[in-house]
């Protein structure tokens, strides 16, 4: 009985693309979200001093933060339904 | 006649099965949220169920992967396939039993093996279909969660490091709303589908179904709908150990481990791997334990978790083997699968019932 080879046994390819999906997704997120409550910290402590246009800037950082945090979300279920 | 009574006990069983799935897995979607503060258990767990419902409608690779890619589909027969699921329910009840979240997919994967090896010997089984699809996933995927989730967890740190608790804590408390969304979501497809791909390996066996046939529609809404009401029943005494026993988790831990899980699931959903959420998650748990402090996983509890997973396929896969050679015992027609039937059933209401007389079972005020 010929025994199959690593290669013939798993599917490199999916399984590579699999970890890099995983990996940038998992780690992208998060660092995406974080981002958006950086943002939010220091809206809330800039409004506080006043400091008008600089607290706007980090709530800009927030919103596009969370907007890509949306998208993500939507690629990802779009990604999954595809197949 | 005998083959439609059997193919009925063996959609019970499957069922059953999912929805013990359901209730033994609901930890690894609702757990973190739960400890973090970020939900009320009983919002997390009807959430969960509903996403858990969802969820499995949205994909059938993985269930294709399981009724197709792991045993040779024309040597299984209905009994094989109610023989398997009496070792996977089995072992869903004995980790149950001690608080271990061990593998749902595993224990299935490795009853249904263990039933056709003892029914027809191992060239039913498909090496390249086990190992490429199952084993190798089975290893690489909480690894990935454990490095995705510690990784995650060291950038987010970075970032928000300087910024008030409080706000920091509530953000990430609102985006474990979103992840623990996510992971339900995940797990549904995963996990559903499981059951679907047996259940639909019966109906090809009795010959109800083609031969690569994909699962009806009313096998998709029975297998959701049986993995929905076990998630909403709740398995506490897990929720306890992936929650608090591990590592004492805060809202940024929570948020990075539902998060790399949930990344993980879907994409090896995607390409019909069939692996375990349960051990996808508590590597991300202990990836965001131990990135912050090594200490801070609790790793006698990881080690015991670890064991339950190694020991999850070969255990199922005897149980399975020996349920079928009792089975076999009263002949091919449905009487074995009944006298089975009887003795599992008999058996869970004695562990039920032995352990509320040891002490109070793990419940959300306990918990």
């Amino acid at each position: 009985m010929r025994m199959p080879g690593f290669a013939e046994i798993v599917e490199t390819k999916e399984l590579l693309q699999t970890v890099v999906f995983a990996s940038v997704a998992g780690i992208g997120v998060t660092a995406i979200f974080s981002m958006a409550i950086w943002g939010v910290a220091r809206f809330v402590d800039l409004s506080q001093e006043d400091r008008r246009g600089a607290a706007a800037a980090a709530a800009g950082v927030a919103a596009v933060a969370l907007l890509a945090v949306a998208a993500a979300i939507v690629i990802g279920v779009i990604v999954m339904t595809s197949k | 006649m005998s083959s439609d009574v059997i193919l009925v006990i063996v959609i019970g069983a499957a069922l059953a099965f999912d929805f013990t799935n359901g209730f033994h897995d609901t930890a690894n979607v609702v757990a973190t949220s739960i400890s973090t503060g970020a939900a009320r258990p009983s919002v997390a767990i009807a959430a969960a169920s509903l996403l858990n419902f969802a969820g499995a409608f949205i994909s059938i690779s993985v269930a294709a992967t399981v009724a197709n890619d792991v045993v040779d589909a024309a040597a299984i027969t209905p009994t094989i396939v109610f023989a398997g699921l009496i070792g996977a329910i089995a072992w869903n009840l004995v980790t149950w039993y001690f608080g271990l979240p061990s593998s749902s997919s595993h224990a299935l994967i490795g009853g249904v093996v263990g039933s056709a090896v003892a029914a027809d010997g191992f060239h039913v089984v498909i090496a390249e279909g086990l190992l490429g699809k199952v084993l190798i996933p089975a290893i690489i995927a909480p690894l990935l969660a454990f490095l995705a989730a510690g990784i995650s967890i060291g950038i987010a740190y970075r970032i928000i490091g300087k910024q008030r608790p409080g706000i920091v804590s509530r953000g990430f408390k609102y985006g474990q709303v979103l992840s623990g969304g996510m992971l339900a979501l995940a797990h549904g497809t995963n996990d559903a589908q499981k059951t679907m791909g047996v259940i639909t390996l019966a109906l090809i066996a009795n010959g109800s179904l083609g031969a690569g046939a994909d699962p009806p529609l009313w096998v998709i809404a029975s297998s959701a709908a049986a993995i929905a009401a076990g998630t909403y029943s709740g398995g506490w005494r897990i929720i306890k150990t992936t929650g608090t026993r591990i590592i004492k988790m805060d809202a940024a831990q929570g948020f990075t481990s539902q998060g790399a899980g949930a990344a993980v699931i879907l994409a090896s959903t995607h390409f019909g791997f069939p692996l375990s959420t349960t051990h996808v998650i508590n590597g991300g748990v202990m990836g965001a334990g131990a990135a912050k402090r090594l200490s801070a996983v609790r790793w006698g509890v990881a080690g015991n978790i670890v064991v339950a997973w190694v020991l999850t396929l070969p255990a199922a896969a005897i149980i399975g083997a020996v349920a079928y050679a009792v089975t076999s015992i009263f002949g091919n027609g449905a009487v074995g699968p009944v006298v089975v039937t009887v003795a599992a059933l008999g058996a869970i209401l004695a562990a039920f019932v032995r352990r509320a007389q040891r002490g109070a079972p793990v419940t959300v005020q306990s918990g």
